[in-house]
């Protein structure tokens, strides 16, 4: 059996155009480049909120589309790039997912919004109480309330304040170190993918044009597109 | 004693359609050839309801009773599905959800000695419940066109959650009733007390004791209630399923149009 978390295969679905690529297991794979380079559409196929036009996908070395729906999207859980929190309290919120699947058990919420550097206070909250940072915080803590293998994140951090990326870049470290959950991340920020990915895919215009370690990306670009990205992004 | 409106002081009602055709003229609103098409229109669809009821009550009630429901339920189908066209299956479903709802209420009458099996009973009666409901349909599907849109990143969140289509349409299903309950119970709050309701003017109009007016009106009322309630449900049930498809996955208007 091969460490292959997920093995994508000429993928075509909108703008991506016959992406192929593999991920390991702990991997931190950070999918960076311009706005409209497909990224988002790509991170929807990994737990099947959308499913491609063309090309297959396998995670665990089985076809995508043999999981059950439901089991798939708890274990590889999608944070979107907007909290959408539900009406309620944090805690409903928190709750939601395990409930699903008859999880959950009170003292959860705790742990939860320790992982995101919330007091339990939080818990009894209404959710509209929140402010811009906390509610994405809360939407962070909800996904991971199903305790899932990967975590998908649709630019996390897009709406929010410096202090407030700093804030969830650090829970998201703590996260992939204590947890060892793996890690997909979408954004177009080039300090983000810095800190938070050991290996990177640069995308334009719907197709690959960079993969490889992090650091060597950054460090020794090969194409002329990755080159002008991280000049016109000052890294 | 039956009571009649002479035919020249029904002329006369040309008179209440000038005040709102002088607003329209003075005002220029635009709506001049409305007030005129809609009251000769409206005229003419209640003389020719009047002869063809007075033909259906003298023909054989089992007869004429379900000729005259497939023709009211019918002309409600088309009229509620256009608040929800571009949805599949929307016009089977409306018309299997009044047939179903008319059955119910239909057996529920006559089975609890409420109206005879008579036209005259039977149709009136029927309309009332059939154009609520109608109403009421029309009203969720515009309902939950507007909310699927609305709460479009709430259901995307609950589905990768790992929520199923009818769980992850909870919020938004519950929100539509909502919307199309509230007229209703507030309807029934104030019956009585701020208008007389139309069935029971009728009958006290027409020589009958308060009394025995309110118990009809009593039995259209609550009927129209349940039976409101039912099809919102129904619809609503039915319906909320074309936003998705087979994967799960929500789909938007446009996509609904181009699969269906």
């Amino acid at each position: 059996m091969s460490n292959h978390l997920f093995e994508l295969s000429q993928i075509n679905k909108r703008v991506v155009s016959n992406v192929s690529f593999t991920m390991k297991e702990k991997e931190r794979l950070v999918i960076f480049g311009p706005s409209g380079a497909g990224k988002s559409t790509l991170l929807h196929l990994f737990n099947r909120m959308e499913d491609p036009d063309a090309g297959v996908i396998y995670y665990k070395d089985k076809e995508l589309n043999t999981y059950s729906i439901p089991t798939l999207r708890k274990e590889v859980g999608l944070v979107l790039q907007e909290p959408h929190l539900f009406p309620g309290t944090v805690e409903d919120n928190l709750k939601f997912g395990p409930s699903l699947f008859d999880e959950w058990s009170p003292n959860q919420g705790e742990k939860l919004l320790g992982y995101v550097n919330l007091s339990k206070e939080y818990l009894n909250k209404d959710v509209t109480e929140l402010s811009g940072g906390q509610r994405q915080r809360v939407s962070l803590a909800r996904t991971l309330a199903n305790n899932p293998e990967v975590l998908l994140l649709d630019e996390p951090t897009s709406s929010l304040d410096e202090q407030n990326i700093e804030l969830i870049e650090h829970d998201l470290q703590r996260l992939v170190e204590e947890e060892h959950v793996s890690l997909v991340l979408v954004t177009h920020s080039m300090q983000q993918a810095k800190r938070l990915g050991t290996t990177g895919i640069y995308m334009e215009e719907g197709k690959i044009k960079e993969h490889g370690q992090m650091e060597k990306l950054l460090s020794d670009p090969e194409t002329e597109e990755l080159k002008q990205f991280l000049q016109s992004n000052s890294i | 004693m039956e009571r009649d409106i002479p035919t020249y002081s029904l002329f006369l009602l040309i008179v209440f359609v000038m005040i709102p055709f002088t607003i329209a003229y003075y005002y220029q609103l635009g709506l001049k050839k409305d007030i005129i098409w809609s009251t000769v229109r409206g005229t003419a669809q209640l003389f020719l309801i009047g002869i063809i009821l007075t033909y259906l009550f003298e023909l054989e009630p089992i007869v004429g009773i379900p000729l005259m429901l497939s023709v009211m339920i019918t002309v409600a189908t088309f009229h509620a599905r256009k608040k929800g066209k571009e949805l599949p299956h929307v016009f089977i479903s409306i018309l299997l959800g009044l047939i179903t709802i008319e059955l119910i209420v239909l057996a529920m009458w006559l089975g609890f000695g409420m109206i005879s099996f008579t036209p005259e009973e039977v149709i009136p009666m029927s309309g009332m419940v059939i154009g609520n409901s109608m109403v009421a349909m029309g009203l969720v599907l515009e309902r939950m066109k507007s909310e699927f849109e609305q709460s479009r990143g709430k259901i995307l969140a609950a589905l990768s959650l790992g929520a199923t289509p009818s769980q992850a349409s909870h919020i938004t299903v519950r929100k539509t009733l909502n919307a199309a309950l509230i007229p209703n119970i507030d309807q029934l709050k104030t019956i009585g007390l701020v208008q007389l309701p139309g069935m029971m003017t009728g009958l006290i109009l027409g020589g009958v004791s308060p009394i025995v007016a309110i118990k009809y009106q009593l039995v259209i009322s609550i009927s129209i209630f349940s039976t409101v309630s039912l099809s919102a449900i129904i619809i609503s049930l039915i319906m909320y399923r074309y936003f998705y498809n087979n994967q799960m996955q929500l789909l938007t208007l446009e996509e609904i149009k181009k699969s269906s």
